[in-house]
């Protein structure tokens, strides 16, 4: 202690010299974190930052794999073909429709489910660390496991939902539900529901424990019941944790491409097609890297978009409480 | 402190120049490499020893290194002294497919070669690792997987294999399939194993007198293994309409495996979906018959209602499982189906040839080859073409045929058919017998264009629109024409 006060703190003389060793303190201060932050600016910069820009670069060639030589050609006339391919594209828009729809009902059931049971297990008293610990069981599972194991559950001929249904005499026949409209994306919605749900109720039980007691007694003092309380305290006081929740989980869902790659890989005939099963198809099935290499830049701008509308809720809902 | 400092700027140059040398050593992102294709020399790795220069050099082995069991001289690719050579290969995988390379051993004994693998994958995978690996000139085997549906889209990344084999040695192959791996002269691949589909049907079914009797009532004419296609219709629909099975008939209902069965009917029904010019023609009437054959089946419930989801495992598994009176099927599936501990269809099932359609003289027979290829950038291509030889020798081949496979050799098919004879079970001898003829008049692969499956997976969720009842059979044929045509004009074939 007494070692660092005495080196990284001098008893600067006044004047010039004491500027110049104030100054030289800061600068080796500030670059020092910059030192520490180094390798993982490197990594991302060599893992992520160089593909998206030469994915970006690809997104104006007509790149395919049949036809490397020919086709990673970089034109000004032509730098634009993929972009205007997409915007014409059937598909792409039902896609983009697909998401939103798919992001919007996911993350609202998906937290309204979590709050009710944050909220439940708030209440319990004895055994509250066993719940929490089998709550979490369905985040030990990879995504792709969870897929396999819902596309069995929702199978038209082995699966168990319809099985169940046929024995209890709720359906005759067996029911397509990967297959049918909106089945199929009810299905999808369902699995990653199941996968996401443990993580938002963690995060909303650690906020609901962490509310400080007082502000309930005063309320309780003044006589309100517990809808009152829930309604005009409890979500407020939430709000940060809600925010984050919301954001890691809409990000989280918002690259959709596991799951639905498993389930129904993104059919059929498009039905339940996402951006990223979209772009998937292009590259890895279809050779066109061109054109999926332009789908995803308009994938990752529309998630930074969203990215950086939640964060400033999130900036707004701080500034506030 | 300073110590401190210069600890962690050690540390940050050492994370940097680590970082860069492993971006140098392996390109995260594909980059095109002339090399590949144009000068594979290039590539040879000087620490092995010149493919060219060691095989030549050294003494042949000795010759019952080259006999079967028989005596007779059934492997090749056992007379070059490999010893020193490395010899990569990527290649399909699963178990129909990997019970071969267990005699990859005989190969390293007798040649002294050492044979790695490289990669191991279902057809889709493999496809899109070869794929990727040509177009980024990052080829790191000597042996690669190829198919007669596939070969046209890496016909510009593999050797011409009459180089490397003489017209003596492949005079022992099937000459259709021979012929229909040749493109421009340049022979693309060396078949392993073919496969071409056969109606296999339920003899309880179509022999019970009952149904019999009840379809001839209603239909006119005898209940018996369906030879047109219109009579599948027929027959799907009324085996269900009398409750005795789930579904009439089914076929798998997404990507190259649907694309490929609409193909064959709609050969079979006179249409095609190629001119010869290229120009997508399938919304003819052919391709209407087609499409509605297709979606009509579906709609009366006659096929599985889950049928866009289905690929080949599962409409296998549904006749096994005796849910399906008769479909058009693999030969490769045969020891599977006759198996009672694991199917239920075993013991009561026959097959025949695949119906004709409007057309009325053309069978279905859409078929492909199992093969293998060299690629333009392998290090070792004297050594591949020795484990080609061996792999697709006659006793490889035969062992192979044992289990299943359909072969491509003609000395394989006497061989196998001799076997059956001995069988008590008389469906091993017809069906060898059926296939042989299958094989030799009805074969036929799909447009060879490079661009052939990105065509299907273009083309086949419209197919699924159309089956699902999502759009009429006219809007998707002439939106699918209209895609492919702006396709086919993106890739050059109209220039």
């Amino acid at each position: 202690m007494t070692d660092i006060q005495t080196t990284e703190t001098p008893i600067a003389p006044a004047g010039q010299t004491a500027k110049r060793t104030r100054g030289e303190f800061y600068r080796r201060q500030s670059r020092f974190p910059l030192m520490l932050i180094a390798p993982a600016v490197i990594i991302i910069l060599v893992v992520v930052a160089y593909p998206m820009i030469y994915s970006l670069y690809l997104s104006f060639t007509p790149y395919n794999l049949l036809r490397p030589e020919k086709t990673l050609v970089f034109s000004v006339d032509t730098m634009f073909r993929n972009y205007g391919k997409l915007l014409g594209d059937r598909i792409f828009w039902r896609s983009v429709g697909n998401t939103v729809i798919f992001l919007a009902v996911t993350v609202n059931l998906s937290y309204f489910i979590a709050l009710g049971l944050s909220q439940l297990m708030a209440l319990v008293s004895r055994g509250q660390g066993i719940m929490r610990t089998l709550l979490m069981i369905p985040m030990m599972f990879a995504p792709v496991l969870v897929g396999f194991q819902f596309a069995w559950f929702f199978n038209a001929t082995v699966g168990l939902v319809n099985n169940a249904l046929i024995a209890l005499h709720v359906i005759q026949s067996p029911k397509p539900w990967l297959i049918d409209v909106p089945s199929g994306m009810i299905s999808i919605m369902i699995a990653t529901i199941w996968m996401n749900i443990p993580m938002l109720t963690i995060i909303l039980l650690a906020g609901t424990l962490s509310l400080p007691r007082e502000v309930f007694e005063a309320a309780e003092m003044d006589g309100a019941h517990a809808w009152q309380k829930f309604r005009h305290i409890t979500m407020p006081l939430l709000r940060p944790f809600t925010l984050i929740a919301l954001t890691v989980l809409s990000l989280d869902i918002a690259r959709a491409y596991d799951i639905v790659r498993i389930m129904t890989g993104g059919g059929p005939a498009h039905r339940t097609e996402m951006i990223w099963t979209y772009a998937g198809r292009l590259a890895t099935r279809d050779s066109q890297y061109g054109l999926a290499s332009a789908m995803s830049m308009v994938g990752v701008v529309l998630g930074v978009v969203f990215t950086l509308y939640l964060f400033r809720q999130l900036i707004k809902s701080r500034v506030v409480y | 402190m300073k110590t401190n400092r210069v600890l962690w700027t050690v540390l940050t140059v050492l994370i940097v120049t680590s970082l860069m040398i492993s971006a140098c050593g392996s390109s995260a992102t594909p980059e095109p490499a002339p090399a590949a294709t144009t000068a594979p020399v290039a590539t040879e790795a000087p620490a092995a020893p010149a493919a060219t220069e060691a095989p030549a050099a050294q003494p042949a082995q000795p010759a019952e290194a080259m006999m079967g069991p028989d005596g007779r001289a059934s492997y090749a690719g056992l007379d070059m002294d490999l010893t020193g050579h490395t010899i990569r290969m990527a290649n399909i995988g699963g178990s129909p497919y990997e019970t071969m390379y267990d005699q990859i051993k005989l190969f390293e004994e007798k040649t002294g070669a050492k044979v790695e693998t490289v990669f191991l994958g279902d057809g889709f995978q493999i496809d899109r690792y070869l794929k990727e690996n040509y177009a980024a000139g990052t080829v790191d085997f000597d042996v690669a997987w190829n198919h007669t549906s596939f070969m046209s889209q890496y016909a510009p990344f593999v050797e011409d294999l009459n180089q490397y084999f003489t017209p003596e040695e492949l005079a022992a192959f099937s000459a259709p399939i021979i012929k229909a791996a040749t493109i421009d002269g340049a022979l693309q691949l060396i078949p392993r194993h073919a496969d071409i589909s056969a109606l296999h049907y339920r003899t309880d079914l179509f022999g019970d007198a009952d149904l019999q009797a009840a379809f001839e009532a209603e239909y006119g004419y005898p209940l018996a293994p369906p030879t047109t296609i219109e009579q599948m219709q027929q027959m799907a629909e009324f085996f269900v309409a009398q409750g005795v099975v789930d579904y009439g008939t089914e076929f798998a209902g997404k990507e190259e495996a649907l694309a490929g069965r609409f193909y064959e009917l709609l050969v079979a029904n006179g249409g095609n979906y190629f001119d010869e010019n290229f120009e997508p023609v399938f919304d003819s009437d052919a391709g209407k018959m087609t499409a509605q054959w297709m979606k009509d089946l579906y709609e009366a419930g006659a096929i599985p209602s889950d049928t866009p989801n289905l690929l080949w495992p599962e409409v296998a598994q549904n006749f096994c499982d005796d849910k399906v009176a008769f479909y058009l099927e693999w030969y490769g599936w045969y020891s599977y189906f006759q198996d009672p501990a694991s199917c239920k269809v075993a013991g009561h099932f026959d097959l025949a040839r695949g119906p004709v359609g409007a057309a009325g003289d053309i069978h279905t027979g859409w078929a492909g080859a199992h093969a293998f290829s060299i690629p333009k950038a392998a290090e070792n291509k004297e050594g591949a073409a020795q484990l080609i030889k061996f792999l697709t020798s006659e006793e490889i081949a035969y062992e192979e045929a044992a289990r299943g496979s359909l072969p491509v050799r003609d000395d394989v098919w006497a061989r196998i058919i001799a076997d059956a004879a001995a069988s008590d079970v008389p469906l091993d001898k017809t069906r060898l017998e059926l296939a042989q003829l299958q094989v030799g008049t009805d074969f036929f692969t799909p447009p060879l264009f490079a661009d052939w499956i990105s065509f299907t997976n273009l083309w086949y969720p419209t197919l699924q629109s159309i089956i699902l009842g999502d759009m009429t059979v006219e809007e998707g044929l002439t939106e699918a024409v209209d895609q492919t045509r702006q396709m086919m004009d993106e890739a050059g074939y109209y220039q």
